[in-house]
């Protein structure tokens, strides 16, 4: 047989895998539960938890032991904030304890006596805050609060005691501030928001383990069919096609079908919750490619260890949240050792959470991304020859079943 | 004549032990599984905080003061200067290169406008796409200016003669001192790793619950299990539980163990209390899986129900964004989660030290599941007898 034959050959085994895996994807509710409605429904789902963006209005409580005009101000700077709300006044520290444990309120400001005094006197006033440590973000919104406090209460204190030295002269006519001033600029996820962090990252994480675990409930299906067969053959699979074609068949099934998806997930999604996206459409899809590919494959090469369709669940749907903190945007990578970094490097959705962000939320471009591209095109490659590896064994195995049958 | 096969509560254990016995799935879903996940947290995070964030500098000055302010960038233990570009645009690109999360940019001509007092401004940025090296960097990069300003200030006001003292009260009249209660090292891990590992558990129990009792509905071998019991429904579900109750508890004691014991996180509260918790903790899971199963007695809706839940609980649990937060109609979801109950106990209780007495509500929560559960179990009854599978 000639190279065009042989080709021609390959191209209608493959032609015929995909036809068939369309019939059974479509012909599978469990399966389509994965494809279609995690895809669809998770994103926003996820969205609907994070939507409102920042954790503000925290109760704390206040134990003023100065009771004067300077402290009822600080209260009231406090309570102006954004992300803090004065819950009550306590006497004392140990009714403000009592208030935290029963969780009315995440944080306490105590005013010593000498409040007043020491302002008054041009010494530096301590303000003790004392903040509940069991959420992150609750913390960090009280951290960033306060030292707003502190430095608005500066810039209110300072001229007046400045007005005192000799440095007014310096400055005369001009308005006293602070010599040197500083902004600040959040890149990607500008509104600091919770939501417009993590989703960008999750939904690739999303299209990955959603696929992956459509395939598994395939192939595990697909076992037991074999199991029930008298020549261990699936009936409904193309029997005839060789690993190659039959890997290159269902991958292409699995990534036609995910194109809308992704249109969707990449696109609509962000639009519908106004989430921030500036990059370029064209440059994020290119990308997103092989991260279907290597997916499929990946999926593919894990349903050798699906013993039966149940698998699927058992197997995969945790290793998603593992993989959330191995792909570097809950947890950062300098901070991660050198054996999980290892690990993660084999998971598409490291390379491709990185590189969608940067597109998405920085507005990098392809070739800026490159290193994250070829990384998830090497896993596509990688994966391609496991998967093949996964089916031929399966063929064998048939083959070997039929066999000892006669 | 045959002698007639033994039924009831033993006869019925005995059967569950030789059917796990034949699947590898449950030594792989029960224990595997959750104890993998508390490891992989506690090594993934051993951490604690992610400091040292790498970022850079953009020094557009190039004068002594410059430099004096990135010898300051330079011993911020929040942050690590990876190094200096030499203008925003190739700072930003390591930016969107992942090689740093954040630069700092002095103007030109900073130092003579400080001393002037023409008031420069310092910028910095930091790439909030990654939340928690973004914050680490921003809190780096903020003391850093503020500093940076009080320190020209302290300059003048010195030749001027003010004193130190005096100084402190001038530059920053009111400091706010911060305590970080129950966690002064603004540890990470001690709260993240639990509350994942306690989901991921919560997930696994959820799934292998519903493994066990759907397999004999798809294997048509439930109404035998039956027939095993002498047909009387809680002794079936009873000797098909209790085992892997025992499991479950003998796993959760071992993640414990694991935390409190080889991590040394920190327990201000009861660990016997936490790890009655933990107990009550199982039991709900197992009373949740059970009612999933007896609305819902076919596989594969079971299976995806307890998946979609087991899920999104990591989200709507409140580990990471704080359920007071959010929308009304989604909080309600987490009082859904035996995890989210299990979470609060861990916080309040052994992470903040609050006395038991102040979390007893969240046991009682537990100790509902298994009883809205037994309420379904004649619709499940009616499908184990008439084993219908729908792959």
């Amino acid at each position: 047989m000639g190279l065009f034959r042989k080709t021609c050959h390959w191209l209608s085994m493959t032609g015929r895998v995909f036809r068939n895996e369309w019939k059974l994807v479509l012909g599978d509710m469990g399966v389509l539960l994965f494809f279609v409605a995690l895809p669809l429904v998770y994103p926003i789902a996820y969205t609907l938890v994070y939507n409102p963006e920042v954790v503000d209005n925290i109760r704390i409580a206040v134990v003023d032991n100065s009771r004067t005009k300077e402290s009822r101000e600080l209260v009231r700077t406090v309570d102006a904030t954004p992300a803090l709300e004065v819950y009550d006044y306590a006497s004392d520290l140990g009714e403000a304890k009592k208030m935290m444990a029963e969780t009315k309120v995440y944080g306490v400001l105590e005013i010593p006596a000498d409040y007043t005094r020491k302002i008054g006197r041009g010494e530096q006033a301590h303000v003790p805050f004392y903040a509940d440590m069991s959420l992150l973000l609750r913390f960090r919104s009280e951290m960033a609060a306060m030292t707003d406090v502190q430095m608005q209460m500066s810039s209110k204190l300072m001229p007046v005691s400045i007005d005192e030295t000799p440095l007014s002269a310096l400055a005369a006519g001009r308005e006293l501030s602070l010599p040197v001033k500083s902004e600040s600029h959040f890149l990607g996820d500008t509104e600091q928001g919770f939501a417009s962090f993590v989703i960008p990252g999750i939904i690739i994480l999303i299209l990955q383990q959603s696929m992956i675990l459509g395939i598994c409930l395939i192939g595990g299906t697909s076992r037991e069919r074999r199991r029930r067969d008298p020549q261990g053959l699936d009936p409904k699979a193309v029997n005839e096609a060789g690993p190659w074609a039959t890997i290159w068949g269902k991958t292409l099934c699995y990534t036609v079908f995910y194109l809308p998806l992704v249109v969707y997930i990449t696109r609509i999604v962000p639009e519908m919750f106004s989430l921030p996206h500036y990059g370029s459409p064209v440059q994020y899809l290119l990308f997103l490619l092989p991260l279907l590919l290597s997916s499929a494959f990946l999926g593919l090469t894990l349903v050798y260890f699906m013993k039966e369709r149940e698998s699927a669940f058992i197997i995969i749907v945790f290793t998603s949240v593992i993989f959330l903190f191995l792909s570097g945007l809950t947890w950062p990578h300098y901070a991660t050792n050198r054996f999980w970094l290892w690990i993660s490097d084999l998971i598409p959705a490291t390379w491709g959470v990185d590189g969608f962000i940067s597109i998405n939320n920085n507005g990098a471009t392809l070739a800026e991304e490159s290193t994250n591209y070829i990384a998830l095109w090497i896993l596509t490659a990688v994966y391609m020859f496991t998967a093949a590896w996964v089916y031929r064994k399966i063929a064998v195995s048939s083959r070997l079943k039929a066999l000892r049958k006669d | 004549m045959t002698q007639k096969p033994e039924t009831g509560f033993m006869a019925g254990l005995r059967r569950e032990f030789r059917r796990m016995g034949r699947s590898r799935a449950y030594l792989f879903g029960m224990i595997l599984v959750p104890v993998l996940v508390a490891v992989t947290f506690m090594s993934l995070l051993s951490e604690g905080l992610p400091r040292r964030v790498p970022t850079m500098v953009v020094d557009l000055d190039h004068t002594p003061l410059s430099r004096s302010v990135i010898r300051n960038l330079n011993s911020n233990e929040m942050i690590d200067l990876v190094g200096e570009a030499e203008s925003y645009d190739a700072a930003l690109a390591q930016v969107r290169r992942g090689d740093s999360f954040g630069f700092f940019v002095i103007p030109a001509d900073f130092q003579k406008d400080a001393l002037s007092l023409r008031t420069p401004t310092l910028s910095y940025y930091t790439n909030m796409t990654y939340f928690v090296p973004g914050t680490l960097a921003f809190k780096g990069f903020k003391t850093i200016a503020v500093s940076v300003s009080g320190g020209v200030v302290k300059t003048a006001l010195q030749d001027l003669g003010v004193g130190e003292q005096t100084m402190a009260g001038m530059l920053q009249p009111v400091s706010i001192d911060n305590y970080e209660l129950g966690n002064p090292w603004m540890n990470y891990s001690i709260y993240l790793t639990p509350s994942f590992a306690i989901g991921a558990f919560a997930l696994m129990i959820l799934l292998m619950t519903v493994y066990s009792i759907t397999m004999e509905i798809k294997d048509g071998t439930s109404p035998e299990w039956l027939e095993t019991c002498g047909g009387h429904m809680p002794t079936a579900l009873m000797s098909k539980m209790l085992p892997h109750t025992a499991i479950y508890i003998a796993v959760g004691s071992m993640i414990l163990w694991l935390f409190f014991g080889v991590g040394h996180f920190p327990c201000h509260g009861s660990l016997l209390w936490l790890w009655i918790g933990m107990v009550l903790f199982v039991v709900a899971n197992q009373g949740l899986a059970l009612f999933i199963v007896c609305l819902l007695p076919n596989p594969r809706l079971s299976f995806s129900i307890c998946a979609l839940f087991g899920i999104l609980t990591f989200s709507f649990a409140g580990f990471s964004f704080p359920v007071e937060s959010m929308y009304g109609a989604v909080g309600v979801f987490s009082w859904l989660a035996p995890t989210r109950y299990l979470f609060l106990i861990y916080i309040n209780n052994a992470l903040n030290g609050y006395s038991v007495w102040f979390v007893r509500w969240w046991f009682v929560a537990l100790m509902a599941f298994p009883v809205v559960a037994a309420l379904g179990t004649q619709r499940l009854k009616k499908a184990l007898e008439h084993p219908v599978y729908v792959p």
